[in-house]
């Protein structure tokens, strides 16, 4: 049981500093987007969202009313062991960092059909806030490593998952996400964001390399396809919070998984948020 | 940057533009989907005081009140941007949200010497300057009941102004 408290400390401190703290390549890449805007109201939007960031982590609070829903990424080691136990202790570490942080109560009550339309109504506890499926991935490190990364709405509203057909040309494909991106960024109002994208070869998959991208995603290590992508929709100007500007996305993050001999690719594309990936990492 | 104090007068509006960047403070009310309707419905039926609220160069912020915070939602919502004329003409001076109104909205804004401002969505940074808040009216509706808020210092980008806009 002692154990167990341990795990649960853990994860529910993870939870707040996701939800409430940048990771240092984040900040580096506003200094940098705020450096290089010229456009007075940009910068002011820039230095706003940044300031936010600093008085969330001083105050240890949410960056966001939208405090989002937990997303789980677990990396286990060759020689590690994952029981039942242990998982319900990352739950109930999760409930307990929602309550503390304090996350918007957002669960919704009832049946399937009540949660579908939500006349089951709001559960008030924060906690009540169930994650979403966990992702273990083995790792050679001999470790247990939980990514906690909270996902708002907004996003979720705009991202896509679709099939791509590639017709044996990497820039079809590239050139269908910046299409994608360059219209949601602009309706999400909560520029500028972190493009999170993943392809495999189903929706599940393509959503998993996704999360994935977001976890390994780095602001300091751009590949050149995320570097393309990232370029191409600041063309578009949407600027931070939509008032135009150089920077509508700092970075892109991009993993690719396996793929099928066939003439589809499946993509799934998130714009996240001017304060995404929250995420925050522990080993336990 | 200019600083805007609540009750706000029509000369402060005379001398707000586009692109201004300014500072909120004093008391402001919050209101979003549910309740912004409801509001209008008092406004309507002429017992807008009755219900203890003064709408009289206020601010309205579009956002809800939960244990997170507060953080503004798309103001270009239906039951949201449909109601911003009838609140205008009925004192409202500066409503405070996010996302581009449309052309429409712009005119009556005017109209009735009203202004759109834009806040990013920086809720750490904002309940750091909340000073007071409690809910006035549709309890019922909970987090997204209007609230009143005692502010210092909101930081809000002109939107929209004298019929131009932003965007």
């Amino acid at each position: 049981m002692k154990q167990n408290e341990q795990v649960i400390n853990k994860v529910k401190d993870a939870l707040v500093q996701a939800g409430s703290s940048f990771r240092e390549d984040k900040k580096e890449a506003y200094c940098n987007a705020i450096i290089n805007e010229t456009l007075p109201r940009a910068k002011w939007a820039l230095e706003t969202i940044l300031e936010n960031a600093n008085v969330a982590e001083r105050n240890h609070s949410p960056l966001c009313d939208d405090t989002g829903i937990p997303h789980l990424f677990l990396e286990v080691g060759p020689d590690r062991n994952i029981t039942g136990e242990f998982l319900e202790a990352i739950k109930t570490g999760v409930a307990r960092g929602l309550r503390e942080l304090p996350g918007r109560p957002m669960a919704i009550k009832g049946d399937d059909n009540q949660r579908l339309d939500q006349s089951g109504g709001l559960d008030e506890d924060p906690g009540a806030l169930l994650p979403a499926p966990i992702i273990a991935k083995p790792v050679a490190e001999d470790v247990i490593r939980l990514h906690v990364l909270m996902l708002g709405g907004g996003p979720a509203i705009r991202g896509k998952t679709y099939r791509v057909f590639h017709k044996h040309n990497v820039s079809v494909v590239t050139d269908e996400i910046i299409s994608w991106a360059r219209e949601s960024v602009a309706l999400l109002g909560c520029s500028p964001c972190t493009l999170a994208v993943g392809i495999g070869r189903s929706q599940f998959e393509a959503s998993s390399m996704m999360i994935e991208a977001m976890v390994y995603g780095n602001y300091n290590v751009q590949s050149d396809l995320e570097k393309l992508i990232t370029e191409k929709v600041n063309e578009s100007n949407v600027g931070p919070i939509g008032l135009n500007g150089k920077t509508s996305v700092l970075a892109t993050f991009l993993k690719v998984g396996p793929q099928r001999a066939s003439g589809v690719r499946i993509v799934c594309m998130r714009p996240c948020c001017c304060f995404e990936p929250r995420i925050a990492s522990v080993l336990l | 940057m200019k600083n805007i104090v609540t009750p706000i007068t029509d000369e402060v509006i005379n001398e707000i533009n586009v692109g201004d960047m300014i500072y909120i403070s004093g008391y402001i009310y919050t209101g979003r989907d549910a309740v912004l309707p409801k509001i209008v419905k008092l406004i309507e039926s002429n017992t807008l005081g009755q219900a203890g609220i003064d709408l009289k160069g206020s601010v309205i912020f579009h956002t809800a009140v939960s244990p997170a915070g507060v953080g503004p939602t798309s103001s270009n919502k239906l039951e949201i941007e449909g109601n911003i004329p009838a609140l205008s003409k009925a004192g409202v001076k500066l409503h405070l949200g996010k996302g581009e109104l449309s052309r429409k909205t712009v005119e009556e804004l005017d109209k009735y010497n009203s202004v759109y401002a834009v806040i990013p969505p920086v809720t750490a940074l904002l309940g750091s300057k909340i000073l007071e808040q409690k809910p006035v009216a549709f309890l019922e509706e909970g987090m997204e009941a209007l609230h009143l808020l005692k502010v210092d210092g909101f930081p809000a980008i002109i939107a929209a102004a004298h019929g131009k806009t932003i965007y």
